[in-house]
């Protein structure tokens, strides 16, 4: 008749990345027009009443795929049966606020909601941390959750990742369903590495490499890593509010490549628990280049890493490792 | 067989046979190569074929698709639907043409380039502009979000002298520069008097082309009945919506249905509280947009975007059979609803055209309150021309 419905938690559900994502969810933007879905919204106590405004919508649209929908305060029932989780709950940055003080208070967010997945979640559940600092809220997740898979908690990058894509592909006049195989490497922060190196556009003569198109390596050393990286901060300042739409329609990008595959001879960007390639310290979440299979990824090996990229890596993996140390200082 | 012959007619016999062999096999070697040649042509035409078929196949013609107010929360919400393909279908190319007022520039450029991030497959251009004409142009379907809000004590005739000249001057542009044949969709409220200004100074736009949104209030009613009834809603469908959407309209279920493991039954059959169907059911209908802003202190945008892209998906792509749905379009006098006015029918669409489904049974109840929102809309018409002179 129809698949059975999978179970899909949002935290942080109240909220703008939030009311931009429940309709996409609902629509089988993320897991496919024939999937139907079950969603759980979660959020804090202040944000209830607006949490069931969300509610009353989505049954409001009569969504086919809509088999039902959760909308609770209370994290256990919030993560009772899950099978994919996306938490774009989390402390914002506010104006005058220290490195430290942002960071003590996720990390205390993502210790709780580690344990209640572990305990309520259904098996093997894959995770996406958003709320920033992603990946080090990943990490938490990871180690106060030890009977999850390390393989299923993962961190967006998607977004920078269809950022690049989507600045090559202005540059170079094309649609950007022509370019392909950028990559995001590190961290989702302003220490980002986007990296084209192996990057292709498909042309009437087949795929080249986006570096030979461009033929402007300083433009691709410069400008572009800049605006990719600042690409957040641009938004903020024409919206007067950050990125939601976008935000969200990666994170729909990121669990359907993982849960249906990638496409052949194409990777993306994805947050995920370093197995040391690419020299890169393991124990750390860091974005590589992934293709996904049968619902599980794998990073792309053997891409040539030139002297600069090199530096780059380093560079986002280092600051990885200091956002780990203070989490770490924050939990004593 | 070369028995009985002298050694002439041995030799001729042989080389008549020889040469008749040869030309056999010449025969068959023309044969052959007549084959060869004929099997080659069809490969090549088929190889020719299924590349033409394939290049035909390759991408539809972008549909050009305007949204103004687009800067706005429901404009928010409905860009992304339509990059999706969640309105034509997916495998509809969109080109977006996003409007609206100068006050709002930076933050519709945010919007042009956050769609610019998503990396959309199917949107293939983004026009961000603040200039009706160049926003208008060539635009196959026009979602008309952008109007005057109702701000606290705004009495009715303040609301429409405000979004009557808007919709005087957005008409002209359409008809000046849209696509023959444009589709349009006015959602900012009041929906049906805005389409109706539209529709009366664009007259060379198809009046059956202006439609109003009361899809919303559609979806809303089947999703009321599905609660009650305790079934997905998809299990229901065929509710109507009469007139005006606004607190006027008519949330009609005598003609819906439930799916059951019985088949199709009435939903009245099955909610045998008609005390419901004609009171609260109505009334939560009615009321749902308040509730809404009462509850995320903003008005409905993600159920609008939705029932909006509903609402021009069916129009385009048909209706399912068996199947109606409520549109506001322009009053033929089905019904014997007045003539000239913008007021919500049930409607099957086929072929890009939706039509009236006639001959449903109006009890007394329905022709009430019918009538009633008719009049309202009377009310609304004249209060508008009032508002032109």
């Amino acid at each position: 008749m129809g698949k059975e419905p999978v179970r899909v938690l949002v935290t942080g559900a109240a909220g703008q990345i939030g009311y931009a994502l429940v309709p996409m969810i609902a629509r089988g933007v993320m897991l496919g027009p024939d999937q139907p879905v079950i969603l759980h919204m979660l959020d804090i106590p202040p944000a209830a009443e607006a949490l069931n405004g969300v509610k009353m919508e989505l049954v409001d649209a009569a969504f086919p795929l809509l088999k039902g929908v959760v909308a609770t305060t209370d994290v256990v029932e919030g993560c009772t049966g899950v099978n994919i989780a996306i938490m774009v709950g989390g402390f914002p940055r506010k104006e005058g606020m220290e490195r430290k003080d942002v960071m003590s208070k996720n990390v205390s967010i993502y210790k709780s909601q580690a344990s209640a997945l572990e305990q309520h979640a259904a098996a093997n559940c894959k995770v996406l941390v958003v709320a920033n600092p992603a990946n080090t809220n990943a990490l938490i997740l990871k180690e106060f959750a030890p009977s999850i898979p390390e393989k299923n908690i993962t961190c967006l990058t998607r977004l920078d990742h269809n950022r690049a894509l989507g600045q090559i592909s202005e540059r170079l006049n094309v649609q950007v369903s022509d370019v392909k195989n950028a990559i995001i490497w590190g961290n989702h922060s302003s220490t980002q590495y986007p990296d084209v190196n192996h990057a292709t556009v498909k042309t009437p003569s087949g795929e080249k490499p986006v570096r030979e198109l461009v033929a402007d390596d300083a433009w691709l050393h410069g400008e572009f890593i800049a605006t990719v990286q600042q690409r957040g901060a641009a938004i903020i300042k024409a919206r007067k509010l950050s990125s939601a739409l976008s935000a969200a329609s990666s994170a729909c990008d990121h669990i359907r490549d993982w849960v249906l595959g990638t496409p052949e001879g194409t990777w993306v960007s994805m947050g995920v628990y370093s197995d040391g390639s690419y020299n890169v310290p393991s124990g750390l979440i860091y974005s590589f280049p992934v293709t996904c299979r049968n619902g599980e990824w794998t990073i792309v090996q053997g891409l040539s890493i030139d002297e600069l990229s090199r530096k780059k890596l380093d560079l986002t993996a280092e600051e990885l490792t200091e956002e780990k140390a203070l989490a770490y200082s924050c939990l004593s | 067989m070369l028995e009985g012959l002298d050694s002439f007619e041995k030799k001729s016999t042989r080389n008549c046979v020889f040469i008749s062999l040869v030309f056999e096999k010449m025969e068959y070697l023309v044969l052959l190569q007549n084959g060869l040649v004929v099997l080659l042509t069809i490969a090549f035409s088929w190889k020719l074929i299924t590349y033409m078929w394939g290049s035909l196949k390759m991408e539809k013609e972008p549909m050009k698709v305007l949204v103004t107010g687009a800067a706005g929360q429901i404009g928010y919400a409905i860009a992304p639907m339509i990059a999706r393909g969640i309105m034509l279908g997916p495998d509809q190319p969109v080109i977006l043409h996003l409007l609206d007022i100068a006050p709002a520039a930076e933050a519709l450029k945010g919007v042009k380039m956050e769609l610019l991030d998503a990396a959309f497959p199917l949107l293939k251009e983004v026009h961000a502009t603040t200039d009706v004409t160049e926003a208008c142009k060539d635009v196959n379907i026009a979602i008309m979000l952008g109007g005057f809000p109702r701000k606290e004590g705004m009495e009715r005739k303040d609301m429409m002298s405000k979004n009557v000249p808007i919709y005087k001057e957005q008409a002209s542009a359409l008809e000046e520069h849209a696509a023959s044949d444009c589709k349009v969709l006015v959602v900012a409220n009041p929906a049906n008097t805005n389409a109706l200004i539209l529709k009366e100074f664009a007259p060379s736009i198809p009046e059956k082309n202006i439609t109003c949104l009361t899809r919303l209030d559609h979806n809303r009613a089947l999703s009321q009945i599905a609660e009650r009834l305790k079934v997905y809603v998809t299990d229901v469908k065929n509710v109507i919506i009469w007139g005006n959407h606004s607190s006027s309209q008519y949330p009609d279920a005598n003609h819906a249905t439930v799916a059951t493991t019985n088949g199709e039954r009435p939903v009245k059959e099955l909610d045998t509280n008609d005390h419901w169907l004609k009171n609260e059911f109505i009334n939560t209908v009615q009321q749902r947009g308040a509730a809404i802003i009462k509850a995320r202190k903003a008005s409905s945008a993600l159920s609008a975007a939705s029932a909006a892209c509903d609402h021009m998906h069916d129009w385009v792509l048909g209706t399912p059979k068996g199947t109606w749905v409520s549109m506001g379009v322009y009053s033929d006098g089905s019904y014997e609803i007045p003539k000239d006015i913008i007021y919500s029918f049930p409607v099957k669409c086929e072929k890009g055209k939706w039509s009236i489904v006639k001959g449903l049974k109006i009890d007394e109840f329905s022709r009430a309150k019918m009538d009633a929102t008719a009049k309202d809309l009377i009310d609304e018409k004249e209060v508008a021309h009032s508002c032109l002179n």
